[in-house]
């Protein structure tokens, strides 16, 4: 019972980076009609500056650097590299992004070699939490917290801001957005690097929790896109709902059926497709743009 | 067959004869070119979803990668005593297309991003399931000491490891270097840009295009789309497949990696960096970077301060996006041929 515990906890804390790399992915989506390869590489800049960052001044700082630094890495490269490609067919703009996250992956092994580090946290972060009968790392759960109150900023700027408004119509009719004078380009922009300094931040945080190799990014990109089509391309709660439901299902099989844990989440993919081809929150006019 | 298709044959007959001694002067070898020849198959495949049915799959390595082990499994534990090739790639290529089936019934429903997105995530799923059938793909190390299999036209066996006649070509080498391997991979990827080729001009091949070009027309006019891209995916599956099954006899290890999602992705790189929608691009794509890789990776691994060859890769396949999006054969060819669009739009 109290295995299982631990396991749906160790879900939630998956899931949640599930979710934060899923909603960046669907607000992109929702904007610029890209779905961006690159943003696991975003993932994986941040988890290395933040690291970085983190053993000279200290885990906040790491945690305020990371997702800035990523920010601004985004914004380049949508000025510079992405822009000309706005009209193009989506195909050509997925590749484009599949390159990029090829190099900046190479970077990183580049400059901080292969193999796998980690951040070692303070000795008061480690300490084990009680919660009634269940004993947990304080810092998982700190981890958890931070990711719900970032994921409720991220709905307030969407459901609150006029951006967030020029967003949620764009992900319903983009044109439509444009004609009655929403700035959509700006909006994409602002969107793709808040999307990435989610993806930056979580990075960052996770690495005490992962260790961080090059390659770490795309490992949770990859179940990521399983989350967006699951929960639905371009909608935020499908994200949320997609992100718990794989975390969850993927950690709770690792504890029944250690060898089907990564299978599984394929398996609930095509199941969702069979029955809701939209995702369980999506609308189905989106699939077939 | 017409004169145009018997040019064809000729033309690239010949090219893939003087292709392992051109590379010789430059650093290449003839086991790289044999290596080429099947690769490119599996491009071609993948040129075939994407170019000319419009689906850019990003899961071909579940084909490529499941063709070779069911080949190598075939070979290891079905024919131990007289490993048969054909029948082995047959094997693998029987599997695929089921693979392909059922995989496909449910993603030809997706199109462009969901499509792509999909195709990864089956590919995923299979990469899990090979690491995880430890007992007959040995996991994550591997399968290695795949049986030496014979090709059988008749009763003899031939060996293909057995080289050509010696004959001194001077700065190209000899022509001993070459084994019949070469000979044999370049056989069937001839016969199958002649296959494709054929299905490309045939209603078939125009219906796809069609569908690929507005969807909703082609289903105006009568067509079931849906069944045009399914049989395309599965027709790919297949010949991915092969292209797996042959590099696993011939390398005679696979790699886990052969199932994974860098593999998937090089054959899309393949594909863009020679040239979408054109029938050579794929295996010019091909040729150019795994000569590279080869060549690159060799002089790379002594300057441990430059980044790895993967980056060299990454950078070549964005600037080959940004600055040749028709890719190297598909540049050549509209610098050959005026673009009467183009030319219309200036007038204009």
């Amino acid at each position: 019972m109290e295995a299982l515990a631990q396991a749906i906890l160790n879900g939630l804390v998956l899931g949640l980076i599930y979710v934060a790399i899923a909603v960046g992915l669907t607000i992109i989506f929702g904007t610029l009609r890209l779905v961006n390869f690159a943003h696991g590489a975003f993932f994986s800049v941040g988890a290395y500056v933040g690291l970085v960052v983190a053993n000279k001044y200290g885990l906040i700082a790491g945690f305020v650097v990371a997702p800035i630094a990523v920010a601004v890495l985004a914004i380049l490269l949508d000025r510079i590299l992405l822009r000309p490609f706005y009209s193009r067919e989506p195909t050509s703009q997925l590749l484009l992004t599949f390159g990029i996250a090829l190099v900046i992956q190479e970077s990183l092994r580049w400059i901080f070699g292969g193999t796998a580090q980690q951040y070692t946290l303070p000795p008061e972060l480690t300490a084990p939490f009680t919660l009634g009968p269940l004993v947990y790392p304080a810092y998982r759960l700190a981890f958890a917290l931070g990711v719900l109150v970032l994921l409720v900023i991220v709905w307030l700027f969407f459901a609150r801001t006029n951006y967030g408004l020029i967003v949620r119509a764009g992900i319903r009719d983009r044109i439509m957005v444009q004609l009655l004078g929403g700035n959509i380009t700006q909006a994409s922009t602002v969107v793709f690097s808040l999307g990435a300094a989610i993806a930056g931040l979580v990075g960052a945080a996770a690495s005490p929790i992962y260790s961080v190799e090059p390659t770490t990014g795309f490992d949770f990109l990859v179940p990521s896109f399983v989350v967006v089509v699951v929960g639905g391309l371009g909608s935020f709660w499908g994200a949320v709902l997609g992100g718990l439901l794989v975390g969850e299902v993927q950690s709770v099989m690792t504890l029944y059926y250690p060898p089907a844990a990564n299978v599984i989440i394929y398996v609930l993919m095509a199941l969702v497709l069979v029955i809701r081809p939209q995702g369980l929150l999506g609308e189905s006019e989106i699939i077939r743009q | 067959m017409s004169g145009a298709t018997l040019r064809f044959l000729l033309l690239t007959a010949l090219g893939l004869a003087v292709f392992p001694f051109a590379i010789h002067p430059i650093g290449g070898y003839p086991g790289l070119a044999t290596q080429i020849c099947i690769m490119a198959i599996a491009a071609v495949a993948l040129n075939l979803l994407l170019g000319e049915a419009g689906m850019l799959s990003y899961g071909q390595a579940l084909f490529y990668g499941g063709g070779a082990y069911i080949t190598a499994i075939i070979l290891q534990h079905a024919m131990p005593q007289h490993p048969n090739l054909l029948l082995a790639v047959l094997g693998g290529i029987v599997c695929c297309t089921v693979a392909a089936a059922i995989i496909g019934g449910f993603v030809v429903r997706l199109y462009g991003i969901y499509f792509a997105l999909l195709t990864l995530a089956f590919a995923q799923m299979g990469f899990f399931i090979v690491e995880q059938a430890k007992d007959w793909t040995n996991g994550d190390d591997g399968l290695q000491s795949i049986p030496d299999a014979l090709l059988y036209v008749g009763p003899a066996g031939i060996d293909l490891q057995t080289p050509l006649p010696a004959l001194d070509l001077g700065p190209f080498g000899n022509l001993s270097d070459v084994h019949l391997w070469y000979v044999f991979a370049a056989l069937v990827l001839l016969l199958v840009l002649w296959f494709v080729r054929t299905l490309i001009g045939s209603q078939f091949g125009e219906v796809l295009a069609a569908i690929r070009e507005n969807e909703d027309r082609s289903r105006m006019i009568g067509f079931v789309p849906q069944l045009y891209r399914f049989a395309a995916f599965v027709l790919a599956g297949a010949l991915t497949g092969l292209a797996g099954g042959l590099r696993a006899i011939y390398d005679g290890s696979i790699a886990v990696e052969s199932v994974g999602i860098d593999r998937s992705g090089s054959f899309v790189i393949y594909t863009v960096v020679g040239g979408v929608q054109t029938l050579l691009g794929p295996v010019v794509g091909t040729a150019v970077i795994m000569y590279l890789e080869n060549v690159l990776s060799g002089v790379l691994a002594k300057f441990p301060q430059f980044p790895g060859w993967q980056w060299f890769e990454g950078l070549i396949f964005v600037a080959a996006i940004v600055f040749l999006p028709a890719g190297i054969v598909g540049t050549f060819k509209r610098m050959r041929k005026p673009d009467f669009a183009k030319v219309l739009a200036v007038k204009r």
